[in-house]
């Protein structure tokens, strides 16, 4: 039966393929497949369909799909900043007990999505799966991403808007609302090179200031938009790079991320131009 | 102002930014790796609405349990191996619905269609896909982890928490089943008429 004139069996080359024969009987198959033109064959053959999957190009994620996930994405991370706020619940925080518990927590993902950890990702492109496919075709929609559908998902809390404390409330944030925030115009040209220092000297030249005007629609729309249900530490109407644009500066556990605006930023769109930290 | 670190932070230090607190990482985490896992996904379940549940599973199961992650693999290989998981456990929640096996070849040949047409790129697609619905389902999840994605066996081992060896004989199986359904795609129609891999590769 084993002779050398008997073909060997299919599933007998699927093994050998699949490196399963080895010692004397592998070396027996081996050598029954060099002289054996109608198994080697057949083992080619199954090697081709170990090819052809290989071959076969993989499906981009659906755009309905993308969009799906990025919701439960943001439902997951609305869940977690939540049980998060419960944890470190603390006596400073009881100034704020008029305000909904789902509020405050929005108000963390608002902060903690400005977190020097994601200043690439705001500076790259946009906010959300959907947005950030790599050269996937999938569709992408401006209001879908991680932070657009978290606020879809928090859409109860964000309609009411009501200041909360942050994760370090130095600059009494508690008495502002949202769209109450110290507003400053100035002519300063913030560059790529420098914005880091130059935002530190517009904190400490606003901080001594103390006088803001109130922020033109437009800004505030932006702001809102960048910040969510967040109140900003300071914005600037300025320039960056000799174009017209909007300095926001947050406050995050990890110290102040100021991201710059373009001129088109606003309710729909917020696209940052730059963002920077500072410590 | 940012180094290439934070510009492009590994997977590791992903899940790592995510387990600390970072809302951003892990969504940063998924989307690179999202079209793959989708494809695992998809062909592990052979059903797009299935393989968006069980995706979805996953997702949620990996950002919940990420701190249980040890780093004694690649970070893909953890996630792969949730997918995968969340995907075998919805077909296995439907089994009284089972997936097409012996005696269903007619309605293989219909979701085949055109098996004696020349394939086009998107029509081997769609083949292949239809193809694997004759595998059961941890022959086929082996088969895609190792011939679609191309994981070694010892990863495609953690990936379906079996040994190496049943990664192998899985995928024995699983090629040997599927060769009388692929063969046209690959332009040759029977065993005998001889074919060098080289060929076999690009028909």
């Amino acid at each position: 039966m084993r002779g050398q004139t008997t073909h060997l069996d299919t599933d007998v080359l699927a093994e050998f393929h699949a490196g399963l024969a080895t010692g004397r009987r592998g070396a027996r198959i081996a050598a029954h497949l060099a002289g054996c033109d109608r198994c080697r064959a057949l083992h080619d053959e199954l090697a081709g369909v170990s090819a052809l999957l290989a071959a076969v190009p993989a499906q981009a994620m659906p755009g309905r799909v993308a969009q799906r996930l990025d919701t439960a994405l943001a439902a997951e991370v609305a869940r977690r900043n939540d049980s998060e706020r419960a944890r470190s619940d603390s006596p400073r925080h009881r100034g704020t007990v008029g305000q909904p518990a789902r509020n405050r927590g929005w108000r963390l993902v608002s902060l903690r999505v400005l977190a020097p950890a994601a200043a690439v990702v705001l500076a790259a492109a946009g906010y959300g799966l959907s947005q950030l496919s790599h050269g996937s075709s999938t569709l992408a929609s401006p209001s879908s991403g991680v932070f657009g559908a978290a606020r879809q998902a928090n859409s109860a809390s964000a309609a009411a808007l009501t200041p909360g404390s942050g994760a370090a409330p130095r600059a009494e944030p508690e008495r502002m609302g949202p769209d109450s925030f110290p507003f400053l115009t100035s002519h300063t040209n913030f560059m790529p090179g420098t914005l880091k220092q130059q935002v530190e000297a517009a904190l400490r030249a606003a901080e001594s200031a103390r006088a803001t005007q109130a922020a033109p629609t437009a800004v505030i729309a932006c702001v809102r938009n960048v910040a969510g249900s967040g109140t900003p530490l300071m914005v600037e109407s300025a320039r960056y790079q000799d174009q017209a644009a909007t300095i926001i500066v947050m406050r995050t556990s990890k110290g102040e991320v100021a991201l710059v605006a373009g001129a088109g930023c606003s309710a729909s769109h917020s696209k940052p131009l730059a963002t920077t930290t500072v410590p | 102002m940012r180094d290439a670190g934070e510009q492009w932070p590994s997977d590791a230090e992903l899940l790592r930014r995510h387990v600390a607190g970072d809302v951003q990482a892990f969504g940063e985490l998924f989307r690179r790796h999202r079209d793959r896992l989708w494809a695992v996904a998809l062909r592990t379940s052979c059903d797009p609405e299935e393989a968006a549940d069980a995706l979805q599973d996953a997702m949620v199961s990996a950002f919940r349990r990420a701190a249980d992650f040890r780093g004694e693999s690649a970070v893909t290989t953890w996630l792969y191996r949730i997918v995968v998981n969340a995907a075998l456990d919805r077909l296995r929640r439907r089994a009284a619905r089972p997936a097409l096996s012996a005696g269903d070849e007619q309605a293989f040949e219909a979701l085949a269609g055109s098996a004696g047409d020349p394939a086009h790129t998107t029509d081997i697609r769609l083949d292949v896909d239809a193809a694997l619905r004759v595998l059961p389902p941890q022959q086929r999840a082996a088969l895609v982890v190792v011939d679609m994605l191309g994981f070694s066996v010892a990863d495609a081992a953690v990936i379906l928490d079996i040994s190496p060896g049943t990664v192998k004989s899985r995928c024995a199986r699983a090629r040997v089943r599927l060769l009388p359904h692929v063969s046209h795609l690959r332009g040759n129609r029977s065993a005998s008429e001889s074919v060098s891999p080289a060929q076999g590769g690009d028909t």
